[in-house]
């Protein structure tokens, strides 16, 4: 008598998940419907079912947070936005904080019809994403909306409304910047003190912090004892690329048609951060430099906004300052990622106004108060919302990074940007390693590299 | 079309009609459904999809057409397909029925408002508690007893009702009636009957069922839960990715058939003669890429990064397999004595086993830092106690252990062969027990030593134990992925100057950051291959050793 009795309850659970508030009637088709679980709605698939009488769109979005702290400021957001927007029911969903991973679940929701409403993605994906044809273009939206491309940054907006068929601007929107980033160097003023060397912050103040400035501060501070270091960077593109464009050079020629690593000035670049990584005054290319950096034994520590979090933790003072000026003048990287709408959603209009709705200057001041990234709008009340968080003191330093002259992260139009990066970074690491000649690396990589551009 | 009954004295059953006209409506309604996919009348059924349907849709059009006719005939056969068939028929029917009503996503809700009953739980384990402990107090036992029922009964409803069942029940049944679940269901009630009434004992002597005939078909029915699974979830993507690797897919779209290329673009390797002072790349046809030199002559790939990672993989596997098995070995006959604490020490050397890898690798990744890590530390003390000896001047080497090309492959064997190891010895240690006592009983009055006795009876008994670890080691070595992928964030995960790329890193990204899923699928395969030949090499080995004993 006591199986039937387990079976049948073990039956009502499993029917408990078929729930709703009752008399609700499905619509949506067998695979995108959504549903909801006993007294409580709750999304569960890309588009949604109507009720009848009703027009609630019900609308699942992800982005990517680096931390939970993060996810729960923007599950916050997710409920104040539920409330305000009229018939949309949002349904945030945290994606991996790896980017790996988070591409992986994505791709594989992509593939199987699952994928939320709106998501975010890699400034450097949005070529992949749109000749892939899983995101929607969003100008007839966007124009409906008196949306204007110049409330944001213009690096990733260019890229945002670039036309597949040119690689050039044209007349679409292939969605709006969460947020942008940009280097700054992560100093442990304790160290540089304790080293007698020139304080970086009152340099960059007096125009004079260049590379030659940055050397002797490394020199100084890697002097006080085999432990410490004077430099610190991830082994990404990110940090060498601002070695090259700082030396007047890049990744590619100027419309980002071709290879441009093999020019005199990126090579430049690239023989000055050899120099520094091999001088014995750095935590070594591709070791643990944040991981170092936090321990108090680094001085300099390049990095993005979204270190913030993590520096805030260490117990020694600490502030930041502008990456120094190079011999193609000051540089820096305009990084970026964008919300964009699946292509396959069944409430594209909800969806848009959910994209606006995340990033306006409210939204992203509360996403900047984590000290993670910076707003995209490019408007002053953004901006002052972002300087009033610190530490660090000098905020001033990551928007001086962004005014001047800095490449913006983007995808390639032209070919395949993952191709491309993963060559690139194997044979910038051997030539920084000391595994490869730089005259080999002149002479041999944009051949190596020209299958990117198939 | 004559019938000619096995058993003339058997009257046709009453079912007997019925169930033949339904195997014959399920095969006329499989043909058209096969003719209405491949002429594209289907719309869900697009590109490769529609290509599967249409194959799978002939094969049990032919096998319904036989199963009618066997079943008329009333051989055991007709029977045996035609259950198959309706009972593939119910369970593919009841997963549409569920489908149709949001019974799978909903699943994945619940886990949401399951929280909300879940506290109550603790009536149902309390009443289990009491119920079990109701024998010790024999006077009041049948009144514990039923108030324990009473108990899991009551918690057993506040749980339902928290987590929301009446209402649940009730969409359930609003949505079960609706024709695009209601039909389904109809159908697999109806082929669960038939599957039944061909299963039941009546239908033996119907069919003529000899009793190895009905075990055998018994026999298929009880192992088939775990062999639908295994077709469905392991044997049908297996085969799914090999047809995709002779496709360009990126996982979305249509697929286009490239036949070998991929297996071709992979493969192909070119040795050129390299001109006095030019530049590699010269030397080598348009897209090939300089792989090495020697001397003169420079190789090049197509896709180098599949090479260097195979050899990676190669050099990791000849050293990380020995570490990780010949230690566990040793380990394990210490740990095969009986000493005080014994067991401790046998867990404890199992613990990296279970250990998460993500959290290994994290904390391996703390210890190799050049700088604060505790492997250099360690190097560095160690050298300072060797400077305490008079006229030694030793300077202590500082390996930047995952940032240099030299020492980062060697870094993540160490972490692998860490991470195996436990496992392994406890293999070795269930191998040593086995071995007979009177070996070593034998051993000792001929005068055998420890060691002796070590390498004359243990090793030569262990040998099936060692050649499965080998090749399960083996195995895991060729597949790695997650060290290397852990131990190099936030950096690329190929390393540097690629020393811990690995193939499955190179598919994963080929994969995941590339959308090229049909490429990706062949390094997979190609890798496949590979361990494939070197486990059955292992095995032949292992085998002429045998034969030669």
């Amino acid at each position: 008598m006591r199986k039937p009795i387990v079976v049948l309850a073990l039956f009502a659970l499993a029917v408990t998940s078929c729930g709703g508030t009752g008399g609700d009637t499905t619509t949506g088709s067998t695979n995108a419907g959504s549903t909801t679980t006993g007294a409580e709605a709750t999304t569960t698939t890309a588009a949604t079912e109507t009720t009848a009488g009703e027009a609630e769109a019900s609308i699942r979005w992800r982005t990517r947070p680096d931390n939970t702290e993060e996810a729960d400021v923007y599950q916050e957001i997710s409920d104040s936005l539920d409330e305000e927007l009229a018939n949309i029911t949002l349904a945030y969903e945290p994606g991996a904080s790896q980017g790996a991973d988070y591409q992986a679940s994505l791709l594989t929701e992509l593939s199987s019809g699952t994928a939320p409403d709106v998501f975010w993605i890699p400034g450097t994906d949005v070529a992949n994403f749109v000749d892939l044809g899983v995101i929607l273009d969003l100008r007839s939206l966007a124009d409906a909306t008196g949306h204007s491309d110049e409330d944001f940054y213009p690096g990733p907006m260019s890229h945002l409304t670039t036309d597949p068929a040119t690689g050039q601007p044209g007349d679409v929107l292939w969605g709006l910047p969460r947020d942008v980033s940009a280097f700054a160097l992560y100093l442990n003023n304790d160290l540089i003190a304790e080293a007698g060397a020139d304080d970086p912050r009152e340099m960059a103040a007096a125009g004079s912090w260049n590379w030659d400035t940055f050397n002797e501060v490394v020199s100084a501070v890697a002097a006080l004892g085999p432990d410490i270091e004077g430099f610190a960077s991830d082994a990404w593109w990110g940090p060498y690329g601002y070695w090259m464009n700082a030396a007047g050079g890049g990744f590619f020629n100027a419309d980002r048609t071709a290879c441009g690593l093999d020019t005199d000035e990126s090579v430049a670049g690239l023989s000055f951060a050899r120099d520094l990584f091999q001088s014995g005054n750095t935590v070594a290319w591709g070791g643990p430099a944040e991981d170092t950096y936090r321990a108090g034994n680094v001085a300099m520590f390049m990095n993005g906004r979204w270190a913030t979090p993590g520096a805030r933790t260490v117990d020694f003072d600490w502030d930041v300052v502008k990456l120094p000026d190079g011999p193609g003048g000051p540089s820096n990287w305009l990084f970026w990622g964008a919300y964009v709408v699946n292509a396959e959603t069944e409430h594209p209009e909800e969806a848009w106004a959910l994209v606006q709705a995340l990033t306006t200057s409210e939204t992203q001041a509360q996403i900047s108060g984590l000290g993670a990234n910076i707003p995209s709008r490019v408007s002053q009340e953004a901006l002052d919302a972002f300087l009033t968080f610190s530490p660090p003191a000098n905020n001033q330093a990551f928007l001086d990074g962004l005014a001047e002259n800095p490449a913006t992260e983007g995808p390639l139009w032209a070919g395949s940007w993952p191709d491309y990066a993963t060559g690139m970074d194997a044979a910038v690491g051997g030539v920084i390693t000391g595994d490869r000649t730089i005259e080999d690396f002149q002479a041999n990589i944009c051949s190596e590299l020209v299958g990117a551009f198939d | 079309m004559a019938r000619v009954p096995n058993s003339p004295n058997v009257k046709d059953p009453v079912w007997f009609g019925p169930l033949v006209a339904f195997q014959l409506l399920y095969g006329l309604a499989t043909a058209i459904f096969t003719v209405l996919v491949w002429s594209n009348r289907l719309p869900p059924f697009t590109g490769t999809l529609r290509l599967a349907a249409a194959v799978v849709g002939a094969i049990v059009t032919i096998m319904s057409a036989f199963a009618t006719a066997w079943t008329w005939r009333r051989r055991h056969r007709g029977r045996l397909i035609s259950f198959l068939l309706d009972y593939l028929l119910a369970i593919v029917a009841a997963f549409v029925a569920l489908q149709a009503v949001n019974f799978f996503n909903g699943l994945d809700a619940l886990g949401e408002t399951f929280s909300r009953g879940a506290p109550f739980l603790v009536l149902i384990g309390a009443g289990a508690l009491l119920n079990r402990t109701a024998r010790r107090f024999p006077v009041y036992e049948q009144g514990l007893r039923q108030a324990a029922r009473v108990t899991m009964l009551v918690g057993g409803l506040i749980v339902l009702l928290r987590v929301g069942t009446p209402a649940g029940l009730l969409t359930f049944l609003t949505r079960m009636i609706q024709p695009q679940a209601l039909i389904p269901l109809l159908v697999a009630a109806l082929a669960a009957t038939a599957a039944v009434v061909l299963w039941r004992d009546g239908a033996n002597q119907v069919f003529g069922s000899s009793r190895d005939q009905i075990e055998v078909m018994n026999g298929f029915f009880f192992v088939s839960p775990n062999l639908i699974g295994f077709l469905a979830f392991f044997a049908g993507p297996l085969v799914f990715s090999l047809f995709v690797t002779f496709t360009d897919w990126d996982g979305i779209n249509q697929a286009s058939w490239v036949g070998l290329d991929n297996y071709a673009h992979i493969l192909s390797l070119q040795a050129r003669s390299l001109p006095e002072g030019a530049a590699t790349s010269s030397a080598l046809d348009p897209g090939f890429v300089s792989l090495f030199q020697v001397g003169s002559t420079v190789f090049g790939a197509r896709d180098p990064l599949f090479w260097t990672g195979l050899r990676n993989v190669l050099i990791f596997g000849l050293v990380a397999v020995p570490l990780a098995t010949i230690p566990a070995l040793l380990i394990a006959a210490l740990l095969n004595n009986k000493l005080p604490f014994i067991k401790v020490f046998r867990a404890i050397y199992f613990l990296p086993s279970i250990a998460g890898v993500v959290g290994v690798a994290l904390i391996w990744k703390q210890l190799f830092s050049a700088t604060i890590g505790f492997v250099n530390y360690s190097i560095l003390r160690f050298f300072d106690v060797l400077n305490l000896i008079p006229g030694v001047e030793l300077t202590a080497p500082q390996p930047e252990w995952l940032a240099s090309p030299r020492t980062a492959l060697l870094a993540v064997i160490v972490v692998f062969a860490w991470s195996v190891m436990g496992f392994n010895t406890v293999l070795f240690l269930a191998g040593m027990q086995g071995i007979p006592g009177s070996l070593y009983e034998a051993a000792d009055l001929d005068g055998a030593g420890p060691w002796a006795r070590f390498r004359r009876i243990t090793v030569p008994m262990l040998a099936p134990t060692t050649t499965f670890v080998v090749t399960t080691t083996t195995i895991l070595a060729l597949q790695l992925f997650n060290e290397p992928f852990i131990l190099n964030v936030p950096n690329p995960a190929n390393g540097p100057s690629n020393s811990t790329l690995t193939p499955v890193i190179h598919l994963f990204r080929n994969a995941f950051e590339e959308f090229e899923l049909g490429y990706s699928s062949a390094v997979a395969w190609i890798l496949f291959l590979l361990i494939f030949l070197i486990t059955l090499l292992y095995f032949r080995r292992r085998s002429d050793e045998a034969v030669t004993a």
